[in-house]
């Protein structure tokens, strides 16, 4: 298919522009545009089934807001204010055309909009998300060079017994532990931490137990599967026996050669994951009052919030969808056999 | 490696067989015992949970899981007669870890099996088959796994009475894509492999192919991926259980015991370190099986 287009662009010089040919024929290109195209039948889907499982739970949003006491006149005037005497078809079409717009709507909830709500709580999701991230990828990738070293070594056996912990522990016991052990007894971090301030240090003392509790787990995926793959590179790889040969030695070898080839794998599936991060986040924040958009997802729920739930929802997806096309791009980039190996298939 | 062997025959004795370079034969039978002990040991604890969960209140009676008398509230461990100690509201911690735990085995098996039905036969189906078929059974994968499954959990809570049959359908939502994702790409690598299309090219239907060709050469891998798979069912469940949306309290369950324990955190912390320390080695040993199998099955 992509074969067939190049040849036909071949075929039709002056027809496009030099450049403008090289960059509809770039096979990288093509691959990002398909993966574009097939990800608004993901983000369609998931924004729908979510409107129709928040459409199946009984009671009327408006009745709610209003509570018991609310009289049918002020529930009718509501409905039709919050648009819920449409039927669920327009209801799905105005949230879908608001969203093509960048209006989420309003939340139910504090009659906020939710672009503000969803802006106000991503900022401390983001930089908790970050945090755990880069602390556990930086010690994952030196645990995992130095445990690659040696196979079955000292430091290799400690490293997996450590990640095996990571591996099996539930976040949300490890974050309860971890306060007992560095909050109660030790009180090197507060317990719980309302919102972040503008100080620096004391966001980082309030986010370091949360980002623990979080990063652990990911810190043993990284380790495991990035010591597997430098120690499979080591074992298999011809440039590896190349390098040895020609008198390279063994820390550059590890480092300059197995290392940097086996990251753009560990890359890649930190990318994929960023979606399931999420439900991660939705545990952690409330056990911590951290401020965050998982915290406010789980308040949405239990206001049965529908908006704020869509909302929060779309912004998840998007970041699963971003990360899986992000994962994508990287194995294009950074592993040309796949580039042209797709682009001919 | 000719030039090494003078070496060699040096420091091995020439009448022992050719072992692969300088392990000794003590070495090896210490990696075989190693081995088997990194089978057995997690398959052990994994029996032994199973006991003590199904088989020992049937044996040996123990107190209910869900009520107490007040009158035991708070028993430090080892007390006499609850040697697990008792929660504020005097209902035996032991007892509770063994009703709770039923459940969280019911529901993880039940969750995994239905992971390895239903994604199995949509894996199989897109990997198999591919083109269009592929393409769109990819998309609904692709939308099941950006779907944040929590919140249909929590509408399942809302619209349903949670129940165990309820929480079971609701976080199939995180194990039948999974699975799906798995069987798939194993299918389309043994579909590449050259003994399927001899197959083919000999007339083979596609149903004999599926089943007696490509199933065999696809279990391994899904069997320990559902090891795994348990483990993460298990955590995933618990976190239900612990945000108070599943299994309902006075039922108890893992996650509602940590979740409970939370509240009392400083002055007991026994309440929260009981149950996740049975957590972590119930899903540690789940993790260790699955690793001991791909090493024994040669699965990635």
């Amino acid at each position: 298919m992509a074969l067939a287009q190049q040849v036909q662009l071949h075929r039709e010089p002056g027809a496009r522009g030099d450049l403008a040919r090289r960059v509809t024929g770039s096979p990288a290109l093509q691959l990002v545009g398909r993966r574009l195209l097939t990800a608004i039948p993901v983000l369609l889907g998931v924004t729908f089934l979510t409107f129709v499982v928040m459409n199946l739970i009984p009671g009327n949003p408006a009745q709610l807001i209003l509570g018991i006491n609310a009289s049918p006149g002020a529930i009718a005037k509501l409905d039709t204010q919050l648009g819920l005497n449409h039927p669920f078809w327009d209801r799905y079409w105005l949230w879908l055309d608001g969203l093509l717009h960048g209006n989420l709507g309003t939340a139910y909830s504090n009659q906020q909009s939710v672009n503000s709500d969803i802006a106000q709580f991503l900022p401390t999701t983001c930089y908790l998300l970050l945090y755990a991230l880069v602390v556990s990828l930086g010690l994952g990738v030196i645990v995992a060079v130095l445990s690659a070293r040696r196979p079955n070594g000292i430091v290799d056996r400690i490293g997996l017994a450590i990640s095996m912990l990571g591996l099996s522990v539930a976040p949300y016991a490890l974050a309860l532990v971890l306060i007992y052990v560095f909050s109660v007894r030790l009180g090197w971090f507060p317990t719980i931490s309302n919102s972040l301030g503008s100080n620096p240090l004391t966001a980082i003392r309030a986010l370091t137990l949360p980002a623990a509790s979080i990063g652990f787990p990911l810190f043993a995926v990284y380790t495991r599967l990035l010591r597997a793959d430098i120690v499979e590179q080591m074992q298999r790889e011809d440039y590896i026996v190349t390098a040895k040969a020609k008198g390279v030695g063994p820390w550059k070898v590890l480092v300059k050669h197995a290392t940097r080839n086996s990251l753009f794998t560990l890359i890649t599936l930190v990318a994929l994951n960023l979606g399931t991060l999420i439900g991660a986040v939705a545990i952690i924040e409330p056990i911590f009052s951290l401020p965050g958009i998982g915290a406010e997802l789980i308040t949405a729920i239990g206001d049965n919030d529908l908006p704020l739930i869509e909302g929060i929802v779309v912004v998840f997806a998007l970041v699963t969808v971003a990360g899986n096309l992000l994962a994508d791009l990287l194995y294009t980039v950074l592993d040309p056999r796949i580039r042209y190996g797709r682009a001919a298939s | 490696m000719a030039a090494q062997l003078p070496d060699l025959s040096a420091t091995i004795a020439p009448a022992k067989p050719p072992l692969p370079s300088l392990v000794s034969a003590r070495r090896l039978q210490w990696q075989k015992a190693a081995r088997q002990l990194r089978l057995w040991v997690p398959a052990g604890i994994l029996i032994l949970l199973l006991f003590l969960c199904f088989v020992w209140p049937y044996v040996y009676t123990i107190p209910p899981g869900d009520t107490g008398s007040i009158l035991n509230a708070s028993l430090p461990p080892f007390s006499p007669g609850h040697w697990l100690g008792t929660d504020p509201n005097g209902v035996d911690i032991f007892a509770e870890l063994v009703y709770g735990g039923q459940v969280s085995f019911e529901i993880s098996l039940a969750v995994t099996a239905v992971g390895i039905v239903i994604g199995g036969v949509i894996g199989l189906t897109a990997g198999y088959f591919g083109g269009w078929v592929d393409s769109v059974l990819s998309r609904v994968v692709d939308v099941l796994i950006a779907f944040p499954a929590l919140v249909l959990v929590l509408a399942v809570a809302e619209v349903l009475q949670p129940s165990e049959t309820h929480l079971i359908w609701a976080l199939s939502v995180f194990s039948v894509p999974a699975f799906a994702r798995v069987t798939r790409g194993s299918t389309l690598t043994v579909r590449t492999l050259p003994f399927i299309t001899a197959a083919r090219l000999s007339g083979t239907s596609n149903r004999k192919i599926i089943f007696k060709h490509i199933m065999p050469n696809v279990i391994p891998g899904i069997v320990t991926f559902s090891l795994l798979g348990i483990g993460v069912i298990v955590i995933l469940e618990g976190a239900v259980d612990f945000l108070g949306l599943g299994i309902q309290v006075p039922q108890p369950s893992w996650g509602a015991m940590i979740a409970k324990g939370q509240n009392v955190l400083t002055a007991q912390p026994q309440y929260v370190l009981i149950p996740s320390i049975v957590l972590l080695i119930f899903v540690m040993s789940l993790n260790l099986l699955g690793d001991a199998l791909r090493e024994r099955w040669g699965v990635r």
